[in-house]
């Protein structure tokens, strides 16, 4: 796979990852609302955001990696105690959650970066230090092996700084991105806005800087206005952070060594062969051997520093430019490796024992690590694996394909007993169908329930959406979610969350009524949604409550002449139940003003139709002043598909849409009779066209082989070629869910199942592929019974 | 060779003969950082800087010098007029993209 392909892969991986992550911080943000002081709540916020910045920077998602930075920022500082988050900083921390969503779906991040800036800077206001972008953490721990320093550094620009064309902003940033960095802007030299000089520079910064660069990286980066701006810095030691003394020194150090080692090999394997060599390959070997001699002399390793030497320098000459390099630089690194090899070997064979275990395990990394991955994700890994959705589907057709496959082996069977006369082979084989079909019903069950979904994903997004509405309307509600468990098929799930949210929506902001208004009525000032979603028998319902004002079916009917839906008469007939069912017409809207949130009610009809499509009802029940339930009713599970319905023999039966490739009214004269088999041509195409009514029709039903003036012929698609199937008329398009047929009737080839339609009939929905089956079946039937064949 | 370098990195560049030439080119459309040598024809880069200044829009506007090591006087003077930065020359491609991107970003 090359690299452009892999990097694809990760970004779709991070994406599906960090969708999950956004969701679960929905609602934590939401709960930390609550218990803002609750230290759990507040790491595991942190937590997912720092996942989502980290691994999204390593993915390759830089501007979201950034912008997340921030919103991390303000929860870090909540966590160590900085600062206690207010309901204005979840408001702005969900507003940032949903850029964050928006950046991983776009290509075009820098769209975005107008309302990213926003959101960073009213971020700052919350945060009680200026803080500036820190590197993002990979880069850091890339470096794992290197000593930081910290410095302090102390930079008050030229207050005309400005007029050299420098934007002092720029070299702090710049700073930054040397290592870990605190940034506090010194604002004490800013005067009153009267006396302020927009052109000239007030602030200072100190920074507090953990890095690994030398002190004249530093430096440098002041270079341009070290003159006549003030600079100071200071380096401290490395603050005791690292374990230090004795033998866990030194096993830290024979840990950075051999990964320092592993790493040169590696490079060496590539050693440019031209006297101009490959800068970067240079550049990272050099910084490898820094890294080391840096890390040896901390160990007063005086003899390794002094050993690395000689291979820096020749480095350094070749990537300024001042000698080629030559055999004799090949030479001296590849002897500086062995010579390295050598002297790391005898120490740590002089290494104490006891070392600690967790050392052993980094040392046996083949790289540093790269971001940090929270355990939870690793735990959660050993549980459940991701599939991607196109690999489930096609799982889901091949346990489909073995249902019907698996049919062939009756049909098999009673050829071998009928045909010829293998009465004990046919039984073995018999048996053998039945097991494959037990397995494959096993099979198919197991697979339908992998699609299968705890409707929480769906109910997750609610509690924000509630809390937006109470808080933009000035209302109080609360949501209550029950039977988050409850499983439907994934495609349903996908479907119902779009008439949920119009549902819930409704609930909250037309139903609830404003704090005063339900103090008047003498009802709780808090108003109450319940969503709620149980299983009942093989249906699951949801059910969406509130105690709001409930339906004022008056108002329906007035609305519905206005609107000329209705005449004034047919209204005033309506009864109660039928007066709730107004709300249901496309173009009808009963809030009296229209508000941002709810639209213009070209919901309801929407909604339900929608549940329709899912083969679900949907039904209200409303008092005025108590408040309204809308309840539906869903198939757990379902194989949707479209089908044509068909009349045969006073039955209907179905066509899977799949199978049809053309429905046509031929005139009589079209059909032809051979041998006792009937062809059609159309369209230059020939094919054999069987009765529809011969082959399932009731004993008693079945008629002579008379056409009628114009045929209706379904011409579907078999394995085995076209065939035109003669039927006494369509019906029309119906949507279809298969319900196998059970056991019983397994070796009815000829129909995929039975499905119930719009009234609630059932009709056969017909298998193609067994179709051919089934009229060979009653060809060899016919034979067996000494008929003509 | 400077311009080659930089439009290879995605800047968009625009040339001039010398100070007079850039000064007459900059007022059409808006620059967003000038390079310039000490000695050009003309106008050297040290009187371009002066007039780059006087004009509104390029106040604030990095300007970067090339020089050569012995100039340092001419270096301080460039920085009095207004200069943002320098590359002494002989310089590496590199080491002006880094110039450039430290004081642009």
């Amino acid at each position: 796979m090359d690299i452009a392909a892999l990097q694809l892969k990760m970004r779709e991986a991070f994406r599906v990852e960090a969708t999950d992550l956004l969701t679960e911080l929905d609602s934590s943000m939401l709960e930390l609302e609550s218990r803002p002081q609750d230290s759990d709540l507040l790491n595991r916020v942190f937590r997912a955001i720092h996942t989502i910045k980290g691994s999204g920077a390593t993915a390759g998602f830089n501007a979201m990696a950034a912008f997340t930075h921030h919103v991390e920022e303000l929860f870090d500082e909540a966590r160590l105690g900085q600062l206690t988050i207010t309901p204005e900083m979840i408001d702005l921390a969900l507003k940032a959650k949903d850029l964050i969503g928006q950046l991983l779906e776009t290509d075009n991040p820098a769209a975005l970066e107008p309302a990213c800036a926003r959101v960073v800077a009213a971020l700052a206001r919350f945060l009680p230090r200026s803080d500036k972008p820190t590197v993002p953490d990979q880069k850091k721990s890339g470096d794992t092996a290197s000593k930081n320093q910290a410095h302090q550094v102390f930079f008050k620009p030229h207050p005309q700084i400005f007029f050299s064309g420098t934007d002092p902003i720029n070299l702090v940033d710049e700073l930054c991105t040397l290592g870990t960095a605190t940034v506090t802007a010194v604002v004490d030299g800013v005067p009153a806005l009267e006396n302020l000089n927009p052109e000239q520079c007030y602030l200072a910064w100190n920074v507090k800087l953990l890095s690994a660069h030398p002190i004249g990286k530093i430096k440098e980066v002041f270079l341009f206005v070290e003159d006549e701006s003030e600079i100071r810095i200071e380096s401290q030691p490395e603050p005791p952070s690292h374990p230090s003394a004795g033998a866990g020194h030194l096993s830290s150090f024979l840990n950075i060594a051999s990964q320092s080692l592993e790493a040169l090999e590696g490079f060496l394997s590539r050693i440019p062969a031209t006297a101009e060599p490959d800068l970067d390959w240079c550049k990272n070997y050099l910084r490898i051997l820094k890294t080391l001699q840096s890390a040896a002399s901390h160990q007063s390793l005086e003899k390794l520093a002094a050993l690395l030497d000689e291979q820096i320098r020749i480095l350094q000459a070749v990537i300024s430019g001042q000698t080629s390099f030559s055999d004799h630089a090949r030479e001296i690194l590849a002897e500086g490796y062995e010579k390295l090899v050598a002297v790391i070997q005898s120490l740590s064979e002089q290494r104490p024992v006891s070392v600690s275990q967790p050392q052993t395990e980094v040392a046996s990394r083949p790289e540093a690590p790269t971001a940090a991955v929270p355990v939870k994700e690793t735990a959660r890994a050993a549980t459940s694996i991701r599939v991607d959705q196109e690999k489930l589907d096609r799982l889901i057709r091949s346990a489909g394909e073995l249902l019907v496959a698996r049919n062939a082996f009756p049909v098999l069977a009673k050829k071998l007993a009928l045909d010829h006369g293998l009465r004990p082979i046919s039984k073995e084989v018999k048996d053998a169908g039945d097991q494959i079909s037990r397995i494959a019903e096993d099979l198919q069950a197991a697979v339908m329930s992998i699609r299968m979904m705890p409707i929480r994903t769906v109910f997750q997004r609610f509690p924000r959406m509630v809390r937006d509405i109470c808080r933009a309307q000035g209302k109080e509600a609360e949501l209550v979610l029950e039977g988050e468990d409850t499983e439907l098929d994934k495609t349903v799930i996908e479907q119902i969350a779009d008439p949920l949210v119009h549902l819930v929506r409704n609930a909250a902001d037309h139903g609830i009524e404003a704090p005063e208004i339900r103090e008047k009525a003498g009802k709780p000032r808090v108003g109450k949604v319940t969503l709620k979603a149980y299983n009942k028998e093989n249906n699951v319902v949801i059910e969406i409550r509130d105690d709001g004002r409930g339906m004022d079916r008056a108002r329906l009917k007035q609305k519905a002449v206005e609107k000329g839906l209705l005449t004034a008469s047919a209204a005033a007939a309506l009864d109660d139940r039928a007066a709730l069912e107004l709300i249901f017409l496309p173009g009808l809207t009963t809030a009296e003003k229209v508000t941002d949130i709810s639209g213009r009610g070209v919901g309801m009809d929407v909604v339900r139709s929608n549940i329709r499509q899912l083969h679900g009802t949907t039904t209200l029940e409303s008092k005025a002043g108590f408040g309204s339930v809308i309840t539906i009713n869903l198939p757990a599970s379902l194989m949707v598909s479209k089908g044509i319905l068909v009349e045969a023999g006073g039955e209907e039966y179905v066509f899977p849409m799949a199978s049809v490739v053309q429905m046509v009214n031929l005139p009589r004269g079209q059909i032809h009779c051979l041998d006792g088999n009937h062809f059609a041509s159309f369209r230059n195409q020939v094919f054999s066209v069987l009765r529809l009514v011969d082959h399932f029709a009731r004993v008693g039903q079945r008629r002579d082989m008379v056409w009628p003036e114009e045929v209706s012929l379904a011409i579907i698609q078999t394995d085995e070629g076209r065939i035109g199937v003669a039927v006494d008329r369509f019906v029309g398009q119906v949507e279809v869910i298969v319900k196998p047929m059970g056991r019983e009737f397994a070796d009815i080839a000829a129909f995929q199942g039975t499905t119930i339609l719009g009234d609630g009939r059932i009709a056969l929905v017909i298998n193609p592929a067994g179709f051919i089956g089934g009229s060979d079946r009653s060809n060899l039937l016919a034979a067996a019974g000494g008929a003509n064949k | 060779m400077v311009s080659f370098t930089l439009l290879d990195a995605g800047y968009v560049v625009v040339e001039a003969r010398d100070g007079v030439d850039a000064l007459a080119n900059c007022t059409a459309q808006k620059v967003d950082l000038f390079i310039s040598d000490l000695n050009m024809p003309n106008m050297d880069g040290i009187q371009l800087t002066r007039q780059l200044r006087a004009l509104a829009p390029y106040r604030f506007t990095p300007i970067v010098m090339l020089t050569t090591e012995s100039q340092t006087e001419k270096k301080m003077e460039g920085k009095a007029a207004g200069a943002t930065g320098w590359v002494i020359k002989p310089f590496q491609m590199e080491q002006l993209l880094n110039v450039v991107k430290k004081v642009c970003p």
